[in-house]
């Protein structure tokens, strides 16, 4: 079975680590993009099933990089990454398009859990 | 200068009026009085001098019908011996006097431009006016002489008696003249005159006296008591009270003046007792002032530590993924029940309460993002109540409502009210250690600034110490053991309640308990 691609977006190191070394041991292909810009280029590269992306970032924030993925990917399941304080943000994404949003900080259950629902329901 | 002060005095001046008025007044009445009886006399002295010149013409009738000249003669000296005259004439019709009560002047002639003929006999020659005269003179001692000239006409027994001295054509046969001395008249005049004037000058004096004592008890007594009742009011002493009871002006202008010094001192405690209050409405004003400055500076503390806190939690966050994430990935590498497991477990909850107290810190940045709506507190604190209600805390704790049916609604934010409600609750809870009552009690309100909804919380702890009491609101401060309580619940209900307008206070007996009170605006009915 094919390995199920998934692009963390995020300007924090830590952040796309934590989520490499939880999504990787679980069977995902996890690739790593520091900004949007750089993101979607990877985007580019080939399908990808799933984009994790940080909200707030400098250039350019993850409401315009979750717009960007809808207008040229809209089979990709994009899950946004939200500290307490921008909930609101990330709530009104969803009616963007996001399929959910994670609240920082994360437990590595908690991201999985999040991951494996995206993909079931692009898969169902 | 004690005269001249008296002349200037009201009672001086009114005594000098009235004084000078009866003066002149009495003078006026007296000189016409004297006058007056002065002319009756003398027109009843001219009467009694016609009448004796009459007497002197029918005492010599006799003797004249019969031409016996020594008894006319005899009879005008008897006359004029008589006390008072002077003496008596008879003049024949060519001005030669006939007979004399004075010898000497028998024979002598008097002209017509005579002092004694004018009165009758005009010096221009006209005829002679035939009717008696009457003349006033003095004499050497300034006594006044009453002359009567009387003609003598000729009758029927003159021109036929025997003698036939008169012929029948002849009118006027000659003169009766006599003078009469009115000393005694004069005497009596001035006696009386000295009689009027004394009697005057006593009753002017009485009147005087008596009028005197009259102004100076009506008049110059009372004013003399209202002058010192003055000054004493303007040397500042208004307990003066003037004794004056009459019912006339004065006693009306004391009672004037008695209730005019106590407005006056009514007016001066007004005034006294609008400096105090004065004082401590400014001393009230400045602690408002005070209050609302600390209130100003704490809620500027508590914006900026927002806006601090809201950065700090983003840089936060992240790490603190990575310590939880990192965290799990350690601990699958070690069976559960060994001390590494447990080491690691410590290290993922303690990075979870960091993210517990971030939350709580972030309450402050949310407070401004509030959804208003008009709200029922009632319901809110309903909702507040189910959550807890099945709690294992509140097992043991009574919980009672006092909600007011006709509560006004306010505008707010359900959800951050019921987070408020809930904080209120939990502290509660907390400060009766899971045993004890918690009453709840909404009421409307109303003061100077308006209708406020009143929400209490009253619970039956151990009550709060002053020096707790003070930090309270503070962000942080927390009595409860470390990793209960993150010291912010009050301090972000503060923040809310504060972003709806309202108020939080506390009042708090040791041993008694503890009552938190939240005042909320009331919305204003729909017109």
């Amino acid at each position: 079975m094919n390995k199920k691609k998934v692009l963390v977006i995020d300007d924090e190191d830590i952040v796309r680590i934590s989520c490499s070394r939880t999504l990787a041991p679980v069977g995902f292909e996890v690739r790593l993009a520091r900004n949007g810009v750089e993101g979607l280029k990877i985007l580019e590269e080939g399908p990808f099933d799933l984009v994790l992306t940080d909200l707030k970032m400098p250039d350019m924030d993850g409401i315009e990089v979750l717009r960007r993925i809808k207008e040229g990917w809209p089979a990709v399941e994009v899950i946004i990454i939200t500290g307490y304080q921008t909930v609101d943000t990330a709530v009104k994404s969803i009616k963007l398009g996001a399929f959910d949003y994670i609240e920082k900080p994360f437990t590595p259950d908690a991201l999985i859990t999040a991951v494996s629902k995206a993909l079931d329901r692009k898969n169902a | 200068m004690f005269v001249r002060k008296s002349l200037h005095s009201l009672t001086g001046k009114l005594i000098i009026t009235i004084g000078t008025l009866m003066v002149v007044g009495s003078t006026i009445f007296w000189y016409f009085l004297f006058r007056h009886q002065e002319g009756e006399l003398i027109k009843n002295s001219v009467k009694y001098g016609y009448s004796f010149v009459d007497y002197v013409k029918k005492s010599t009738r006799y003797g004249m019908l019969t031409f016996q000249q020594l008894l006319i003669q005899q009879t005008i000296e008897a006359i004029g011996s008589a006390e008072g005259v002077l003496h008596v004439r008879i003049f024949d019709s060519k001005g030669k006097i006939a007979y004399s009560s004075n010898k000497k002047d028998i024979g002598l002639v008097f002209d017509k431009r005579s002092p004694i003929c004018i009165s009758c006999h005009s010096p221009t020659g006209a005829p002679p006016k035939d009717t008696q005269t009457v003349s006033i003179s003095r004499d050497a001692n300034n006594f006044r002489v009453l002359n009567i000239v009387q003609p003598i006409y000729n009758e029927v027994a003159c021109y036929t008696s025997a003698c036939h001295v008169h012929p029948r054509e002849q009118r006027v046969l000659g003169l009766v003249e006599a003078s009469l001395s009115l000393a005694p008249l004069d005497n009596s005049i001035k006696h009386q005159g000295i009689a009027i004037t004394v009697y005057v000058l006593v009753f002017l004096f009485v009147i005087s006296v008596v009028l005197c004592t009259i102004l100076w008890n009506l008049v110059s007594t009372p004013v003399s008591m209202l002058t010192r009742g003055m000054e004493k009011v303007a040397g500042g002493d208004l307990d003066y009270h003037l004794d004056i009871n009459t019912k006339d002006e004065i006693g009306e202008l004391a009672h004037a003046f008695n209730a005019m010094t106590s407005d006056l001192k009514k007016a001066k405690n007004e005034l006294v007792e609008w400096g105090n209050t004065l004082e401590k409405k400014v001393q009230e004003k400045t602690e408002a002032i005070h209050r609302a400055q600390a209130q100003l500076i704490h809620s500027e503390k508590l914006a900026s530590l927002g806006r601090m806190a809201a950065g700090v939690a983003h840089e936060i966050n992240s790490p603190l993924t990575g310590i939880v994430t990192f965290g799990h990935l350690l601990l699958k590498k070690f069976p559960a029940g060994t001390e590494e497991y447990e080491d690691i477990q410590v290290i993922i909850e303690q990075a979870n309460r960091c993210s517990t107290i971030i939350k709580g810190l972030l309450g402050f940045a949310r407070a401004s993002a509030a959804e208003k709506a008009p709200t029922n507190i009632n319901d809110v604190i309903n909702h507040s109540l189910n959550i807890v209600r099945n709690k294992a805390d509140f097992f043991n704790i009574k919980l009672v409502t006092n909600f007011d049916e006709s509560l006004a609604k306010v505008r707010a934010d359900s959800s951050q009210l019921q987070q408020v409600f809930l904080n209120m609750i939990m502290n509660a809870a907390d400060a009766v250690e899971g045993k004890g009552t918690i009453t709840i009690t909404t009421k409307n309100i109303r003061d100077n600034s308006g209708d406020f909804v009143e929400i209490e919380f009253r619970d039956t702890g151990p009550g709060i110490d002053d020096e707790n009491l003070a930090k309270i609101f503070e962000p942080f401060f927390t009595t409860k053991p470390v990793g209960k309580g993150t010291g912010l619940g009050l301090a972000v209900s503060h923040g809310i309640i504060q972003e709806h307008g309202g108020t939080v206070f506390v009042k708090t007996k040791l041993g008694e308990g503890t009552s938190f009170f939240i005042k909320l605006p009331a919305l204003k009915e729909g017109p």
